[in-house]
């Protein structure tokens, strides 16, 4: 299938159900919002080696927020709820409890809950107190700037979705990030989604396993255009570049929509700055219980 | 909106207690049933109809005449609305944990103690004691939001341990006594001596008549806390909520007569 002269590849993406949790940061401006989001969000680009997929939902306006704050929305992503309870202790602990005026609420009205301020309130050394204010509960932290505020529970699903992604492949290495650079921006307009590496993009796509012990994952050395010719390349004469966005939600529709917006935005731009090709990354369909198909997708 | 009214056939001559008179117990019984039910026990039994001529079926309403010797007005209640004509007398509100209840007047002594959520509006002043643990008992009001319209008496809030008072007039001496958590929040300030034995909680005005010596000044704050309280009431009190706190409020931490962590906090 060809979408404004990019071949669309007949295949899918292969991703995993997780655990996922969202909180708002709210600061006394946005800048320091993002800043303490931003900080949190940090070494959280995958599981496998970061213990946690975080990054950056949106901003919210202060009419939106517990405290009528400029705030932003994160989401963090783990392999289960006891997987993501560590990381979301320490994440806040050293992120946003240390971040200017920033203050840490629950961003995800679920049923399930996980315990935010087990951990951060306790740096109060016993003059932390809490404030019950109709159903939900603040712990006041007192700090060298005034009180760190954090709700003291946040919402949990297991119904979250890792590991949705596109393959764009072009022939033109700066053109091909400034392609996927779009997509990504239009991502950014899905909610529910992150796509928590660099900029979201990821240019060293790996594989299951390495000829190396202990290394559980390696290079994708079929999409490695310098290998071409040299291994059972995916890659046809002329790619010189391939960009992944992976894709995380909190539902698998939000990730749909979200791998929807992205090939959307590409095909959009087409082959004007070197994009030639999109496909996706799978594990032949045996590891992953959500299967996202391009062709579905591009309709 | 169905609903029950309840009018008085004569002004009282007697306190009656109408605990458990609320819009969910009519439901779940028959209004002569309700006509029969004991309100008070002197030399002989009073009920209901005795007092007040019922109308209406009942539902998620109840309209009552009220009279500052009706005690217990909406203690129970477990949701649907109540709205007292006239004063209300001791106990109104105790133990409620749902719905709305309004009261067109004032209310006596222990209003909301042991109340659990829901609203209470007094247009008048409220009674000693108010959101005040019985005695024997280890909590006063422990969550809900109370608003009082006018003054309240004294120890407002004692043992209480969650929850909000909103006072538009004075908050009464002693308030906060021996409190545990919550809020009380008073529009034109406290008379002498609020928080004696205050452990934990937030008292909220513009002014205190006399500080207690076991409170310590920390200074002008801007707390995030406060937007939260001011955000919560809007979303509780809609129209009737009080102007936001400003920015930076005057902390006073105590009472350091025990573990000193509660604060007053002075808006002027």
């Amino acid at each position: 299938m060809k979408v404004n002269g990019v071949a669309i590849d007949d295949t899918f993406a292969e991703a995993f159900g997780m655990s996922a949790t969202g909180l708002v940061i709210t600061a006394d401006s946005m800048k320091w919002a993002r800043i303490a989001a931003e900080t949190m969000c940090g070494f959280g680009t995958s599981v496998i080696g970061c213990g946690a997929e975080c990054g950056i939902d949106c901003e919210v306006a202060p009419a939106e927020t517990p405290d009528g704050r400029p705030g932003i929305r994160v989401l963090i992503f783990g392999f289960s709820p006891d997987a993501l309870l560590p990381q979301l202790r320490n994440r806040v602990g050293q992120c946003v409890l240390t971040s200017p005026g920033s203050a840490c609420y629950n961003g995800l009205v679920s049923d399930k809950t996980l315990a935010l301020s087990a951990g951060p309130r306790f740096f109060g050394d016993g003059w932390q107190t809490s404030k019950r204010l109709g159903s939900h509960r603040y712990w006041r932290v007192p700090v060298m700037d005034g009180e760190f505020v954090i709700e003291d529970k946040c919402g949990l699903t297991t119904d979250g979705v890792g590991g949705g992604n596109l393959l764009l492949i072009g022939t033109d290495r700066a053109g091909l990030l400034e392609t996927t650079e779009a997509a990504v921006e239009a991502i950014t307009k899905v909610p529910d989604v992150i796509t928590p590496f660099p900029g979201g993009i990821v240019r060293s796509g790996s594989k299951v396993g390495s000829k190396y012990k202990g290394a559980v994952a390696s290079t994708n050395d079929a999409f490695c255009p310098t290998l071409r010719g040299a291994t059972k390349s995916e890659l046809a004469p002329g790619t010189i570049s391939v960009l992944e966005i992976v894709i995380d939600g909190l539902t698998s529709k939000a990730v749909a929509d979200a791998m929807r917006a992205g090939l959307t935005a590409a095909t959009a731009i087409g082959t004007s700055k070197g994009l030639t090709r999109i496909s996706a990354g799978n594990y032949g369909g045996k590891l992953g219980q959500h299967h996202y198909h391009l062709k579905d997708l591009v309709a | 909106m169905s609903g029950l009214t309840l009018r008085l056939r004569a002004p009282l001559v007697e306190r009656i207690d109408l605990s458990g008179i609320t819009p969910h117990a009519a439901v779940a019984q028959d209004v002569d049933a309700l006509r029969r039910t004991v309100v008070a026990n002197g030399s002989r039994a009073v009920t209901l109809g005795d007092v007040y001529f019922v109308s209406g079926t009942p539902g998620d309403h109840l309209e009552i005449e009220g009279s500052a010797r009706a005690d217990g007005l909406g203690a129970g209640m477990n949701g649907g609305t109540m709205t007292v004509e006239g004063d209300a007398g001791d106990d109104a509100a105790r133990g409620m944990r749902k719905g709305r209840l309004e009261i067109r007047g004032r209310a006596g002594v222990h209003l909301a103690s042991g109340m659990k959520g829901g609203l209470v509006v007094v247009s008048g002043d409220a009674g000693d004691l108010l959101g005040a643990a019985r005695p024997g008992e280890r909590f006063g009001l422990s969550g809900g939001t109370v608003l009082v319209g006018g003054d309240s008496g004294q120890r407002t809030g004692d043992r209480m341990r969650r929850g909000t008072i909103l006072i538009r007039g004075m908050a009464g001496p002693a308030a906060g006594s021996r409190m545990m958590g919550g809020t009380i929040w008073t529009e034109r300030g406290f008379r002498a001596g609020p928080g004696p034995l205050l452990r934990r909680g937030t008292l909220i005005g513009p002014s205190v008549e006399h500080l207690l010596p076991t409170f310590t000044d920390c200074g002008w704050h801007d707390m995030v806390v406060l937007r939260l309280l001011s955000r919560y009431m809007t979303a509780t009190l809609g129209s009737l909520a009080p102007p936001p706190l400003p920015e930076k409020v005057r902390r006073f931490a105590g009472d350091l007569a025990t573990i000193g962590k509660g604060e007053i906090l002075l808006t002027v």
